[in-house]
């Protein structure tokens, strides 16, 4: 058996780099501030973040098809509008079937998507910049530019408020489901093998169009359930509602080390980018940094993770050519 | 010199008027004047006047339109231009504000807009093997991230900063007859860039980078030069975008440009440029563009809810983009059914 | 007049016939395919071709490039629907529609250079399609304890939990294998196995195959060694320019009769070789080096001279003259052009300076397929159109119209796009794009004549003759023994890396060549260490 060089061990491994660079963002900054370790802290990071942590799950598949979807804000624009005005103009209170509709409002939306890239051979990146625009400017039209304030979802923000459960066992159940799914179920791998090599894929005799269309169906689920759930989190509705945060998920998913190729990523550096882009934004302030350098930073750190992993890819190419030499 | 078969092959040019109208360039054509016949039955205030008067705000994205349009071309795509007019028309507001003149101000917009797009360039051309939305990715947060570094550290704070000598912007926005002067750049830009990417060598280039990087560079295209030159180019109308942008909003604040990477990505792609590279050309994304920003004003005047214009927008988009593979597969219907 | 047609041959389809009727053989057959062909647009790449295979043999397959094995095989998988013919699996014709059937009827394929997932797991690729499901949860260990069972019968030296894409090309074709074994497959076909592979991983690969065999397993051995059809073959089957020639016993054919069954026809007719008198030297290259690739590499060529560079698959023909090219940059070695010492950093040095490559695979690398021929023909000489940066396109559309019609090809307008043309005329156009550089002094030409017909082939080699009586020097890279053979002054062999021997045109073989080109195995791990 041949050794392997920490470089490699590092690069082949993402998690493991991933948990090392956390790891030592944790100590940095408990050691310059005890109090950002507390429990109530690490808890407002997640709460803060869930929107990100769920929809990471969602691009994850997308992006292990080699795809993108840049409609999942408004998605969950649409999605959470909806639900909002259910509840303003007092149609619906009942907390779980505004989750179910929310839900399948995203499916629905994430559907479309997902047929018209696998059918119609449309490029991921302009199908969904097309529904971008559509859900964005629905959500806006239904409703007429107004708000469902606090007032509004009294009932239903008890939910996601800070310290209520909610949130987190969504997340929890959420995370727990992806992971069985994308390692242990036969679905999970079609993800993977069709991103890694679609020809291939479609000679196993794996039904790739119907693989794609799932994939961005979940992807709007997801998206659905998050607006749903910004709207009980952050108690109103907006038709701007997280306007450009689908960046933050992409962003999350690539320092998780998923390919924007396919074939390459996982549940656990999907988690882990998302916890290092959650960290970073609530570790500033507490630090010493004013909350204001974050977006640098947030930018650095993308540019230089990616960067990082083309500069060892290319080390251990020349290493092996070297050996083969010999 | 023949071959010894002798055999002729044509070099007469194919094609007249007829396959330039049935061309997608005449479909917009057409939308377009659909459009501003729409605008006139719906609001009597839709006219040449008032179309001009409400256009400077809508023009200044047009210019990375160009750009664009070249980056797609060659198969790439740059989403960090919003966050680049940003930067840049901070740098502006805040340099002037500093005691900088106006024609130093505009030089540091150009300039900062033009070191934005080189850096794009540099790491896409460095590191090949990343996908330049990634790149592009990175550089959007951290541009946006620079201008909210600078409102703070730098200008008033609030993440917003006013223009407090707004002589030199006001001389740009002047109007000469009808027209803003803006409208004026539009189209000298867009008359260069277009011929350049038409009729011009380097053009050609492009379109062969596009359609097969390693072909193009066996043929001795330098490739990653021309990439770096179009993200630097379009890095430059960047500036200009954001140069423009100041002369309506007399000032910069978090959210300038946010979306203007996507609607300039959508107006190219409307006029027909495929994001796959070595497709479509700049007069369907000029029109493109004149018929979103026919379509706004139209809506913005009937008081309709002017965020429609989003849903129209996707519409458009995914439609346009549906259209070939809909006919072909219509044609493939046909085929079965004759055979 | 329409001359050439963008269009493919109607596709016949073959009426699949399920009887099971046994035949009556003497012989235990396992496959037989009889009177296969198949059509190419412009090409017929298999025409009435046989070939039986026997249960629990190792039957080689061998002919020149080009000589229809790949299509045969790809025919036998499932990938190609042959026009003519019948493949009787088992005493049962069959008819496969695509790789999956011939997949689940036990017919397997390795490749030279396995097409996997190369992001996943060893495990994951041998069983993906098939895993081991119980209540909806893929069995992980139980997959990986039968994958490490399949890699322990292979003496394999990785773990099923390694990712594929970070293997060598012996250890990837290893989880083919291995994959192969998993579905119990009863046909296994190598294709090209060792091409790529080193003196040992070649020996451990042969130990694999004679294992299978003697599971009782049938193979298809495809090779251009010698070696190994000795090694391991008890019979082979000859094809030659999409015929078949003949099916020997390895140890009644003698290894010249082999030879000449492979390439059998007159050379003199087909390679219009002229005496030239050679002009001075115009090109050469010295110690070139890129670790890895190809060590210590000199040769050099006359005016007038066409130079033969010829060698193994995986040689390091190809990366050795984009390297002098600037294709790829190269860690040490000069080149010399008319004396003068040339520094070739990009691709454009090298083409200004007069050095044009045709290079190896036109469809990728040498044409633009979306495009018309005319602007694929004036694509290298950008600068000279352009008046202040403005096409010419008059000026493009004579150089374009002249340039096809001197090497006369078959087109109707130069409007039309690349894709529309057979391969033949394809590389014609390639060449009219090298001759459209009016610069030229040195023509590469990477493998010419790959893959196009018989016809065209020698139109490629009168304008190779041509270039020559001009005075242009010319190197023409080629694995193809009867062209290179035919046409060339000198050759230079190239092995694993090195150029091992120059031969002149008086003195040389195929024998010869073929010696120097396969290593022996102590050659191999003897070499690498000087």
């Amino acid at each position: 058996m041949k050794k392997k060089s920490i470089g490699q061990f590092l690069s082949e491994s993402r998690e493991a780099s991933l948990v090392i660079v956390l790891i030592i963002l944790l100590l940095v900054v408990g050691i310059i501030n005890p109090s950002f370790l507390s429990f109530t802290n690490i808890r407002q990071i997640f709460l803060n973040n869930t929107l990100t942590f769920l929809m990471a799950l969602g691009m994850l598949c997308v992006m292990l098809t080699a795809g993108i979807d840049i409609s999942i804000t408004s998605t969950l624009a649409f999605a959470g509008m909806s639900i909002g005005l259910l509840q303003k103009y007092d149609v619906l209170h009942n907390t779980f079937l505004l989750f179910v509709i929310g839900a399948l409002i995203g499916l629905f939306c994430g559907f479309l998507n997902g047929i018209i890239i696998a059918k119609g051979h449309v490029a991921p990146i302009i199908c969904t910049m097309g529904f971008m625009y559509i859900w964005r400017g629905m959500a806006y039209v239904i409703s007429n530019n107004n708000w469902a304030s606090g007032m509004d979802v009294a009932g239903f923000s008890d939910f996601g408020k800070d310290g209520a459960p909610g949130p987190y066992i969504i997340l929890i159940i959420a995370y727990a489901v992806f992971f069985f799914m994308m390692k242990w179920t036969r679905f999970g791998r079609r993800i993977y093998a069709v991103g890694s090599n679609t020809e291939a894929a479609r000679v196993s005799g794996i039904n790739v169009d119907r693989t794609l269309t799932a994939v961005y169906t979940i992807m709007g689920l997801l998206a659905g359930l998050a607006g749903v759930l910004s709207v009980s989190i952050y108690a109103s509705a907006q038709p701007n509602m997280q306007y450009g945060k689908e960046m933050d998920v992409i962003a999350a998913c690539v320092i998780g080390g998923v390919a924007m190729s396919g074939g390459r990523g996982s549940v656990a550096g999907t988690f882990l980018g998302a916890l290092i882009i959650a960290i970073i934004s609530k570790a500033l302030p507490m630090v010493n940094i004013p909350n204001f350098w974050q977006n640098l930073i947030k930018g650095v750190i993308i540019l230089a993770v990616v960067i990082l992993n083309v500069v060892t890819q290319r080390t251990i190419e020349r290493q092996n050519l070297l050996r083969r030499e010999m | 010199m023949a071959g010894k078969s002798g055999r002729e092959i044509s070099a007469m040019p194919e094609g007249g008027l007829k396959s330039k109208l049935l061309s997608w360039e005449g479909a917009l054509v057409l939308i377009l004047v659909g459009v501003n016949i729409l605008g006139v039955s719906i609001s009597p205030n839709y006219n040449i006047t008032n179309v001009l008067r409400e256009m400077p705000r809508y023009l200044a994205e047009i210019f990375m339109m160009f750009g664009m349009g070249y980056i797609l071309v060659l198969g790439d795509i740059d989403i960090s231009v919003g966050a680049l007019v940003c930067l840049s028309g901070t740098v502006t507001v805040l340099s002037s504000n500093a005691g900088a003149p106006f024609f130093a101000a505009v030089l540091i917009c150009l300039l900062t807009g033009l070191i934005g797009g080189m850096l794009n360039g540099f790491i896409a051309t460095r590191f090949t093997e990343l996908p330049t939305m990634i790149v592009t990715l990175g550089t959007q947060i951290i541009f946006r991230g620079i201008a909210e570094v600078l409102f703070e550290t730098w200008g008033n704070g609030g993440g917003t900063a006013s223009m407090a000598d707004t002589k030199g912007l006001m001389l740009l926005a002047k109007k000469i007859g009808p027209f803003p002067i803006s409208f004026f750049c539009v189209i000298l830009v867009g008359i260069v860039m277009i011929t350049v990417l038409a009729k011009t060598t380097f053009g050609r280039k492009l379109y062969a980078i596009g359609s097969n990087k390693t072909a193009a560079y066996y043929a001795g295209i330098e490739v990653e030069k021309i990439r770096f030159i179009c993200y630097s180019l379009l890095g430059l109308l960047s500036g200009l975008c954001a140069l423009f942008l100041l002369t309506a909003t007399f000032g910069s604040n978090t959210t300038t440009g946010q979306g203007f990477e996507m609607e300039v990505i959508a107006m190219c792609v409307f006029g027909g440029i495929a994001t796959t590279g070595g497709k479509g050309n700049l007069i369907g994304g000029f029109i493109a563009a004149f018929i979103i920003v026919c379509l706004r004003i139209a809506l913005g005047q009937r008081n309709i809810n002017t965020q429609l214009i989003l849903v129209i927008i996707g519409l458009m988009l995914i439609i346009s983009v549906l259209v070939p593979s809909i006919s072909s597969a219509l044609s493939a219907n046909k085929k079965k059914k004759a055979a | 007049m329409m001359l050439f047609l963008g269009h493919g041959p109607k596709r016949h389809f073959m009426i699949m016939i399920m009887d099971e009727r046994r035949l009556d053989v003497a012989e235990d057959l396992i496959l037989e395919l009889k009177g296969i062909t198949k059509i190419f647009p412009g090409v017929k790449a298999l025409d009435q071709v046989h070939f039986q295979l026997r249960r629990g043999e190792i039957h080689a397959l061998m002919g020149e490039n080009g000589a229809g094995k790949s299509t045969f095989i790809k025919v036998i998988t499932g990938v190609h629907a042959a026009e003519e013919g019948e493949m009787i699996l088992e005493g049962s014709q069959v008819h496969f529609r695509g790789p999956r059937d011939a997949q689940e009827a036990g017919i397997a394929a390795v490749y030279q250079h396995p097409t996997s997932y190369p992001t996943l797991s060893v495990t994951e690729n041998i069983f993906m399609g098939h895993e081991d499901v119980k209540s909806g949860m893929i069995q992980w260990r139980g997959m990986h304890a039968r994958a490490q069972k399949l890699l322990d019968s292979l003496d394999a030296d990785f773990k099923p939990t390694d990712e594929v894409g970070s293997l060598t090309i012996a250890q990837q074709q290893m989880v083919e294998i291995a994959k192969a074994l998993s579905a119990d497959a009863k046909i296994i076909i190598l294709d090209e196995p060792t091409a790529a592979l080193t003196a040992n991983e070649s020996e451990k690969l042969y130990e694999i195959v004679e294992k299978l065999r003697d599971e009782g397993r049938s193979i298809i051995f495809i090779s251009h060694r010698f070696e190994d059809m000795y090694r391991l073959a008890s019979r082979v089957t000859v094809f030659r320019d999409s015929r078949y020639i003949g099916t020997y016993d390895v140890d009644q054919i003698s290894n010249a009769d082999l030879i000449k069954a492979m390439v059998g026809r007159e050379i003199t007719d087909m390679y219009p070789k002229e005496e030239i008198k050679l002009g001075d030297e115009i090109f050469r290259v010295e110690g070139m080096t890129r670790t890895g690739y190809f060590k210590d590499v000199s040769f050099d060529v006359r005016a007038g001279e066409i130079v033969g560079l010829t060698g193994l698959v995986g040689a390091g023909r190809t990366e050795t003259i984009e390297s002098i090219c600037g294709i790829t940059k190269p860690d040490q070695g000069k080149i010399y052009l008319e004396g003068k010492e040339l520094t070739v950093r990009k691709p454009q040095d090298a083409m200004n300076a007069g050095i044009i490559l045709l290079p190896e695979d036109r469809q990728k690398q040498g044409l633009i397929l979306s495009w018309g021929l005319g602007r694929n023909v004036t694509l290298p000489i950008q600068g000279e159109l352009s008046k202040n940066g403005f096409n010419d396109e008059k000026k493009e559309r004579d150089i374009a119209k002249e340039r096809l019609e001197e090497v006369d090809t078959k087109a109707v307008t130069i409007f039309q796009p690349a894709s529309s043309l057979s391969g033949g005329n394809q590389q014609k156009v390639v060449v009219a794009k090298a001759l459209a550089q009016s610069n030229m002094k040195v023509v590469i030409m990477d493998e010419p004549t790959k893959g196009i017909d018989v016809g065209a082939k020698k139109e490629i080699y009168e304008i190779m003759g041509q270039l020559a009586k001009k005075g242009f020097g010319i190197i023409m890279i080629s694995s193809e023994m009867p062209e290179i053979i035919g046409m060339a002054d000198r050759i230079f062999v190239m092995c694993a890396g090195h150029v091992s021997g120059c031969l002149d045109r008086s003195e040389v073989t195929q024998e010869r060549i073929l010696e120097l080109s396969m290593e022996k195995s102590g050659d191999r791990k003897g070499g690498k260490a000087s």
